[in-house]
Parts: structure tokens; sequence; C-alpha cells
């Protein structure tokens, strides 16, 4: 077996008993890396020196002070979270040259629990789409059927979890972006509580919904990544003040007793019949353990697609706003004044998504449109919060499917915005309601992954990931899909 | 037809906390360009902002002063617009819910009070700068000023002149002094307006189209251009023309204003909540709290002035506008503890102290003059026991450093001779070698008297007691 | 309901290019038409929680400052220590 082949909490005992040198692992992780990734195309930009000197630097380190479990550990980063001296491109041309200056609060984290950077993950431009398709460098492909999509907007950092180009990674979920590619690439994603991970660092899709998570090929190792990324953070004004456990100790699969809530919205219309049966399945196994299952109803789900493409395109017309060719990244090659500057610039720098949802945002908060769209979708969201708070009376944990189907082929939907949309239906009411949410693999629909999301309450990711535990414990732990 | 003009005012004034609204880099004016700067104020790409507590506080202050009601729940938003001197191409501002509303300042103008109503005050960040070069084929961006804390004061349309609004927006800048929330230096842009002018006939009820000047960099500005907007306005009608609702720039060298923005290219500004930040809290006992922090302000002063201490209306006013006169002032009269009559306090901090001020454009808190030193000074010539001329050189020797007036009036020979004999000797001595004098005011020339008390002052070193060298003089010559 | 992407366009500083716009007007109208489908509710939209206010910031300085040349590395032109633009009007 290949060291890239190793789960990060069998690799983080190994590197402490000196079984195994962060090095060889991570030159066995860029390897794979490497060998694979004109096929998967995972990586913007692979950290090849940097990585291996980080991993020489933490083989020194060991056994002459603490070291973090995750220590010599390699790890993809989504290329929308700031690295310092690294390019930062958010898969677009509008940052092609883009080298931040500073380090996002989760990479301070990741660089002071001394984990081995291999490089920077391909996603949607901005993070704006399902299938990692909207990249302005290359498409990726799903590992475990070629012909796929990884889904999106984090499809390199499932994808590279995925293939074992990467031992974990991050990602980042507005409306589904972690957990959806998790979900088609047969991998854990966790997207967490808003508010605690802070977002400083990461350029901002949609703020009020954006959030930084693990993706990783087991339970335990996305329980070790987030106990470490996890925490207050001053410079981000919505980081919430709390302490926080450590979530891989406190990983049990028991699940007797617990409430397991089942949303009849989430297995209507639209939803794959097979994808609706292997969730369910799932969930029977979890009944059987001792589980009760609780049917539930959240009624304004129907409206919950709409109202998210309304704040999450308004926030980024906005949040994009900043990219004109001024201070950094891309600037057109001639112009005639400053607005032909903006324009060009932007208009050569932006792909099409990107450009149909700035129009978007900025339809819906322009004057005489902002009541019927905005407000009326921010009114929305509060029904939904409403209604996840009642169901949360009646039960632990909510059991959806994570996608409505499995991964579409590549280019099935580029051509039609409004059907690439309805992939996000599962997802979208977790980032509205700044839920917490955990995709677990739980079975496969001709060959591809399905995905099991469990929803749970503000600040329950113990209990969401101990669920997963339990799923993870009947199917054991996900290998690197052969290639 | 006659006209009314009807005015509102937009002002903006800079705070002078030490951090920047939303980062912690430093708010200063005047250094190297972008050299202030961070990676939020540039607004780089996942960057985010954290609102300065000091400003919320600063802001709150200016609300009490003005007698607003305080929003003590509120938020800010997000103000959307391309320019190069805004890094993020949006403004964090606050729309529909400001911090502070509905509140009210006294303007004094020709000793007749009127009220002038505060529509709202909002805190938001200011904007780059934009420099201009002939010699360069562009324009230069500085980001220092990014960020810097603004808070914008929103009049209703109550004022009905210039100089109406020139009161207004004196009394603002004192009580923006008063409460030490901004330097309000005009020359560094740290107070700057905007100007609405509408005109109506006068006895009509209802307002004009109203017109918004932009680039009113200076107080007296505000008045020229609002002279020159109301008579545009008024001619125009006369000619049977229309007025439009735009927005125009004010051109302060020339004199004149030109259209910058008809309405119907008016900006969509796009406002939202900004995400970013949640929900400003300030608690009730804090609000209270910023309020007993407001000290007695310019009008209260003024009529405290007049009325306990009996100063005229003018000197008054005089003192009330300028902080450091008012400091000096009310020590020297919590000092003196009627010993001395304000008035007389009241000529020195207007006079001496004035000029001295105007002259080099140094604060007084910066030299070693303080209020008891003054009030030494003005007690030993009310007591007569030094000249008014002397009590001018222990002033400025005070300013130049020299504070020990004891010392000062033995070293200089300053103490006044008041003894009769000994300025009788003196008065002898001088007429016995003035004969001629002598002679000239008794064939009529009676403005030989100046030159003969002069003469004794002189032979005195300028320590005899003037009133009492003329009594004597006088009382020879007359003999 | 017709979507004026012109007018959106030029507010977001986005130029599409003639051959694009009308495969743009159709996404635009499909999208405006699938998310304007919400119930009719109504009440505060401004989202105000007193109950979780967001902490402020101290007024201190930082020191952990990066120079000049470091923040505005990315520039894509500058001059005497200021980024440059096309000549605005004043």
């Amino acid at each position: 077996m290949e060291l890239y082949e190793y789960s990060a909490h069998e690799l983080s005992e190994m590197l402490a008993d000196s079984k195994v040198s962060s090095e060889e692992l991570t030159k066995s992780v860029l390897c794979r890396a490497k060998a694979t990734d004109d096929k998967i195309g995972a990586y913007i930009t692979i950290c090849e020196e940097n990585a291996i000197e980080k991993a020489r630097e933490v083989d020194k380190k060991r056994g002459k002070e603490p070291l973090h479990p995750l220590a010599g550990i390699p790890i993809g980063i989504k290329d929308n979270i700031s690295t310092k001296g690294i390019l930062t491109t958010c898969a677009s041309k509008m940052l092609y040259n883009y080298v931040p200056p500073f380090d996002a609060f989760v990479m301070k984290k990741i660089n002071s629990a001394d984990m081995v950077i291999t490089g920077k993950l391909n996603m949607d431009e901005f993070a704006m789409g399902s299938s990692t398709e909207n990249s302005y460098f290359k498409k990726t492909h799903n590992p475990h059927n070629l012909e796929c999509v990884p889904g999106g907007s984090s499809g390199g950092s499932a994808a590279a979890v995925s293939a074992g180009s990467a031992v974990v990674s991050l990602g980042s979920d507005t409306g589904g972006s972690i957990r959806m590619p998790a979900a088609y690439c047969g991998v854990v994603g966790l997207k967490p509580t808003y508010g605690s991970v802070s977002r400083y660092g990461l350029v901002a899709f949609a703020s009020s919904l954006d959030q930084i998570g693990p993706l990783a090929r087991n339970v335990r190792d996305a329980a070790m990544l987030y106990s470490l990324i996890c925490g207050y953070d001053s410079m981000d004004a919505t980081s919430q003040q709390r302490e926080y456990p450590n979530f891989a100790e406190l990983l049990n699969g028991e699940v007797k007793g617990l409430k397991i809530g089942i949303p009849e919205e989430y297995y209507g219309e639209g939803v794959d019949n097979s994808v609706k049966e292997t969730v369910l399945n799932a969930v029977k196994e979890l009944e059987k353990q001792g589980a009760e299952i609780v049917n539930i109803s959240l009624p304004s789900t129907k409206y919950a697609l709409n109202a998210y493409y309304i704040i999450s395109s308004a926030e980024a017309s906005s949040n994009l706003a900043r990219f004109d060719g001024v201070k950094y990244g891309y600037r057109t090659e001639e112009f005639t004044d400053l607005t032909d500057m903006y324009e060009k610039t932007r208009s050569e720098g932006f792909g099409d998504e990107v450009k149909r949802r700035i129009m978007l945002g900025t339809f819906v908060l322009s004057s005489g449109f902002f009541d019927a769209y905005y407000k009326k979708a921010k009114l929305v969201a509060f029904d939904i919060c409403k209604e996840f708070n009642e169901a949360f009376q009646k039960c632990d944990v909510i059991a959806t499917p994570a996608t409505p189907a499995t991964a579409f082929k590549l280019g099935e939907n580029i051509g039609d915005p409004t059907k690439m949309y309805a992939a996000d239906i599962c997802t979208v009411t977790v980032n509205i309601a700044g839920l917490p949410a955990v995709s677990m693999p739980c079975g496969k629909v001709n060959g591809m992954p399905v995905g099991l999301q469990f929803i749970g309450q503000k600040f329950s990711e113990q209990t969401l990931l101990n669920t997963a535990y339990a799923i993870e414990q009947l199917n054991g732990e996900i290998k690197p899909a052969e290639l | 037809m006659e006209f009314e003009t009807i005015v509102g005012l937009e002002v903006h004034a800079e705070l002078n906390t030490k951090t920047k609204i939303y980062c912690n880099c430093k708010n200063a004016f005047g250094l190297e360009v972008n050299t202030q700067i961070c990676p939020i104020c540039t607004g780089m790409p996942g960057t985010l902002p954290t609102l300065n507590e000091k400003v919320v506080e600063y802001a709150v202050k200016m609300g009490h002063a003005t007698n607003c009601t305080i929003n003590n729940v509120c938020k800010q938003d997000r103000k959307n617009y391309f320019y190069p001197d805004l890094p993020k191409a949006y403004q964090i501002s606050q729309a529909d819910i400001p911090l502070c509303e509905h509140g009210y300042v006294d303007i004094m103008l020709d000793g007749n009070e009127k009220r002038i109503g505060i529509t709202r005050i909002h805190i938001e960040e200011d904007a780059g700068k934009m420099l201009h070069n002939d010699a360069f084929q562009g324009t230069l961006v500085d980001f220092n000023r990014c960020g810097v804390p603004l808070i914008e004061i929103v009049s209703e349309p109550d004022m009905r002149s210039s100089a109406e609004a020139k009161a207004y927006l004196d009394t603002l800048k004192s009580i923006l002094q008063y409460i030490d929330i901004s330097d309000c230096k005009m020359e560094q842009g740290s107070i700057r307006c905007d100007v609405n002018v509408s005109v109506r006939p006068k006895g009509s009820t209802e307002f004009g189209k109203r017109v918004e000047m932009k680039n009113v960099n200076s107080f007296s500005g505000a008045m020229r251009a609002i002279d020159y907007e109301a008579n545009r306005q008024i001619e125009a009608l006369s000619r049977g023309e229309e007025i439009y609702q735009e927005t125009r720039r004010w051109d302060d060298q020339k004199g004149v204003n030109v259209v910058l923005r008809t309405k119907e290219d008016a900006q969509d500004y796009r406002y939202f909540p900004e995400p970013d930040l949640s929900t400003i809290y300030i608690p009730v006992e804090k609000v209270e709290e910023l309020k007993k922090e407001i000290p007695e302000l310019p009008n209260a002063k003024i009529k405290r002035y007049v009325k306990e201490l009996g100063l005229s209306q003018t000197d008054a006013e005089l003192i009330a506008e300028n902080l450091p006169r008012v400091k000096l002032f009310d020590e020297c009269i919590e000092i003196s503890k009627n010993r001395v009559s304000p008035k007389v306090i009241s000529n020195w901090v207007l006079g001496d102290v004035s000029k001295y001020m105007n002259e080099t454009g140094r604060d007084i808190a910066e030299t070693p003059l303080n209020a008891s030193l003054l009030c030494r000074i003005v007690e030993l010539i009310e007591k007569n026991e030094i000249s008014n001329t002397s009590g001018k050189v222990i002033f400025e020797e005070i300013i130049a450093g020299n504070t020990d007036i004891d010392k000062i009036i033995e070293e200089k020979g300053l103490k006044q001779i008041s003894d009769d004999s000994a300025i009788e000797k003196i008065v002898n001595d001088v007429l016995a070698v003035n004969q001629k004098s002598v002679e000239d005011y008794r064939g009529g020339k009676t403005n030989a008297l100046g030159f003969l008390v002069g003469q004794c002052m002189k032979a005195s070193k300028g320590q005899a007691n003037p009133a009492k060298c003329k009594e004597l003089v006088l009382k020879y010559l007359e003999q | 309901m017709g979507v004026d992407v012109r007018h959106l366009a030029k507010l977001a500083r986005l130029r599409i290019e003639e051959d694009k716009l009308a495969k743009f007007e159709k996404d635009m109208e499909s999208i405006v038409a699938m998310v304007e489908q919400l119930p009719e509710v109504s009440g505060d939209a401004s989202g105000l929680d007193p109950e979780h206010p967001m902490k402020l910031r101290e007024d201190v300085e930082g020191t952990d400052k990066l120079s000049r040349n470091e923040l505005l590395a990315n520039a894509p032109k500058m001059q005497a220590g200021c980024v440059v633009v096309p000549k605005t009007v004043e």
C-alpha cells in the first residue's frame, strides 16, 4: 500500500512513531498528484518545492518539540483561500497572477500545525458553480468516472482527496460547494456552522453564506481538520466566541436514541429515486442501531433555491466589484478612459457564469426591485430558519440526500444555468440558516457515489460527525479511487 | 416676485480616533502616500472589516450634543459605486437606520436664535485621494485616507440664507471641537460639506426643485456657492425657465457651478445590509454614560457668559467660538474667584492672547502660559503693582519661556512706582529740564502735556504709575 | 419579466459583446423567472439581532504592518508609490 492511500489519522500515528517521514509521505502524495492530475485536473498550482521543504522541516522538528497530530500531513487548499506568497486565483482570469501578501486565518492555523501544503485546488470561478466547469484554467474530472463532473464549486478539493492526490483538503461552501462535490466524489465533506470558522482571507462570494470546511476520506480526518481550523477570530466580525471540543477525540458511532428527521420536501420530485433509496437504506441501518426516525416538514424549502440565488448573487455583485484592474489581478491591455478600463477589464476577466450572477445580483438590488427580490428573499430566509428551529424540537439531526442525483456528465448542464442551479436544491437551505451539515458517502448508484447529508442545529458538529461515523462504520473508510 | 432661499446641508466630519474605522491602521493626515494602509483598507480579496468602538462612541456623543434620538440597535449598509479611490467599490455606510436621528441645533445670527433640525447622523468610511498631475498621463491613487472614520450630519432644509448656513456650520464645528471628536481642519479636508439649495416664492409652503452642490471646500465657499446657486435659480425662474433636480459642481475659484449629474443619470447605489458586520448594539447604560461626557456646549456657554459674568454678547461669542480661548477663560474665572472682573480677563483673552494665537498660529496650550500665570498678571495690574505695559512685557516673557513673574518684575524693574513723593521728584526733575514745554502748555498748546508725561515715564523707566504721573504733572502746570 | 441586460451590465461595469447579448438576455430572463417565484411575505427584513451583537474593535493601532511594496506588489501599474489609473476628469 502506497503512503498516499493512508488516512490522516493513520499517518499521524505512523509519523509520530517515526515509521515514516513527512518527506516520504509528501513525495508520495505529490507523485500521485503529478501522475493523476492530467486526468483529474484537481490542481491549479502544485507547490512541490515548498511542500518538500516544509516536510523536511517538520521531520527535523519531530522528537525535539511537541507537534500537532496533523503535523507533516499533506493538505490541498481550495484556490479561493488566501495563501501568503502562493498564487490564489479563484480559478479566474481576473486573478491569474494574484499573490496574496497575507495568509487567511485558516492558513495560519494550518501553518501553525505544521501541515504540508501540496498546492491550490481547482474550483468554479469565484466558487460560482456546481461542476467545476467554470474554472478559467481547466476542468476537473470525477475520479470515479472521468466523464463526469466532480461537482462544485470545491471540485478540486473533493477530487484531490478522492484521487489520493491530497490526504485532506479545505473547501468552501456557500450553497453546497463542499457537500455536493464530496457527494459526487464519494468523500466526507463538512460545512461548519456559520461563524465557527473565520472567513478572513477567504475570497468572498456571498459573505452571509460562505464558510470554509474540511474534505477527507473518512470522518475522523475531517474531525481532526475541523478541530484545527475552527475558533474565534477577532478579524471576522461574524466569528462566534465560544469553546470548541476536540471533535476527533470525542468521535463515537453511537446513534442509540438519536432522533433522525426525514423532511418530505427533500425526497420529492426532482430527486432521483435510486438516490432516495440509497439514502433511506443507510438511514434504516441507523434505525437498526437504535436511532429513531421522525417525519418532519420544512415547507419553505420550495423557495430556498430562489432565495439563495437572490441573496448570494446580491452579495456577490458587491463583493466582486473590487476586481476592477486597479489594485491587483488582471487589467485589460488597451483602454481609452477609466470606464473603458473598468468595463473591458471586468468583461475579459470574468467568465460568463460570474457575469450572470453579478448581473442578477445587480438587478435584485437595483432601484425599484429591491423590495420584490432581495427583501422578499431575506424574509423567506427567516422562514427557513424558523422551520429548522421548529424541526429541531422534534429531532436531533435531519437526513437528506446531499444531491438530487449522482454526478452528471461534463458539458451536460453547461448551456442551461437554471438546470445547473437545481443541483443545489438539497444543500442551500443549510447555508441560508447558517447550520452545519455533513455529506457522507452512503453507497453507489451505477458505480457513482451517493452522498447522505446530515443537517444539525448550530454548533452541533459533534453530533453530525458521530452520526456520519456510524455510517462509516457500516461501510468502512474510503480508499483513494483507482485510476 | 420675491423669493426665499432654502438651504440644507450634509456635513462630513472626519473623526480623530487613533485608528481607522474598519482596520487598525493609523488615522493620520499628511503622511507619505500609501504608508498608512493594510490589506483591509486597500480592499484586498478576502479581507473583512471590524468596526472601531470609538467611532460608534464619538458618533453617539455628536448625537447627544445635537439633541438626537440614539438608535442603539442599528446596522451598516453597503453603498455600491465604482471609483478608483474606493478600493472595495463600495462604501460601508448606514442607510435606513442611522446611529442618530431627529435632532436639532440652535444657531445665533445677529443676536437672534434659530433652531435648525438635524435629520440624521451616521457613520461611514472616507475614500482615498486622487492626485492629478498635468505632467503625467494618468491619475495617481493614494489609499492613506481610505477607511478614515467619518460622520455624516444631515440637516433639515431649515436655513433661509447663506448667512444662516454659515452660522450653522460654525455651530457644528464648535460642537465637534467642544466634544473633541474631530480636528475640524478645513484645509486638511477633515470637515467638508455638500449643499442643497432650492428657492420658492416668499409665502409659499411648497419646496422648489432641489439642487445639490458638490466640491464645497470651505465655509466661506459654502456661502458663495449658496448665494450663486440661489441667484441662478431665481434668475432662471424669473426668465420663466424651469429648475431641474440635479447635482452641480461648485468651482470656488471661478465662482460658478456646472452640472455634474442630472436626475436621469442619478447613481443607483444599490444599498443593502453589510453582511460582513452584524448588529451594532450599544447598551442603554453606555448611551447614558456617553451623554454625561458631553461638556457645556457653545450656546450654553455664551448665555452663561452674558448672564452670569456680564460679558457682552460679542465678547461671549468670540471667546466661545474658539476652544483654547474657552479653556483659558474658564480656568481664569475659576482661579481668580471674583478677585478680578471677568471683563478684564475677557479683554486679555480676546486681546493679547488672541493676537498672539492669530499671529503665530500657535495654540496657547503649546506655550508656557497658563490660566494661573495670566490671572497673576491681571491681578498685579488691578492692584496697581505693575503697569499695563509691564503686564504685556511679562506676558511676552512667559510665552518666551520665562515663567517666574516675580523674577521678571525684579530683573526688568517693572514694579510700578505709585509712591507720591518718588513720583513728585521725577516730575520736578523732568519739568525743570523741559521749561519750554511747560511754557508751551501754559501758552495753550495742551498737547505738551502728553510729551511731559511721556518724559516722566521714560525717566522712571516705565515704572511710574502713569495716572499718578499725569495727575502730578497737571497739578504743577495748572499752578 | 423583461431584463435590461445592457443597463445591468453598465451598472456593474461589464460589457456584453453584441454577439453574446441575445444569449445573456435569454439566460437572465430564465434565471429571473425562476428566482422571482417567491411567496407573498412581508415584515422587517433588516435582520437586526441585538441578542447577538458584534464585538467592536478597540481603537489601538496595529503593529504588524506590511510595507507599501508588499501591499501593492500586485498592482498592474505603479508610479511614485501610488497606483495609477487613467486620468479622471475632476
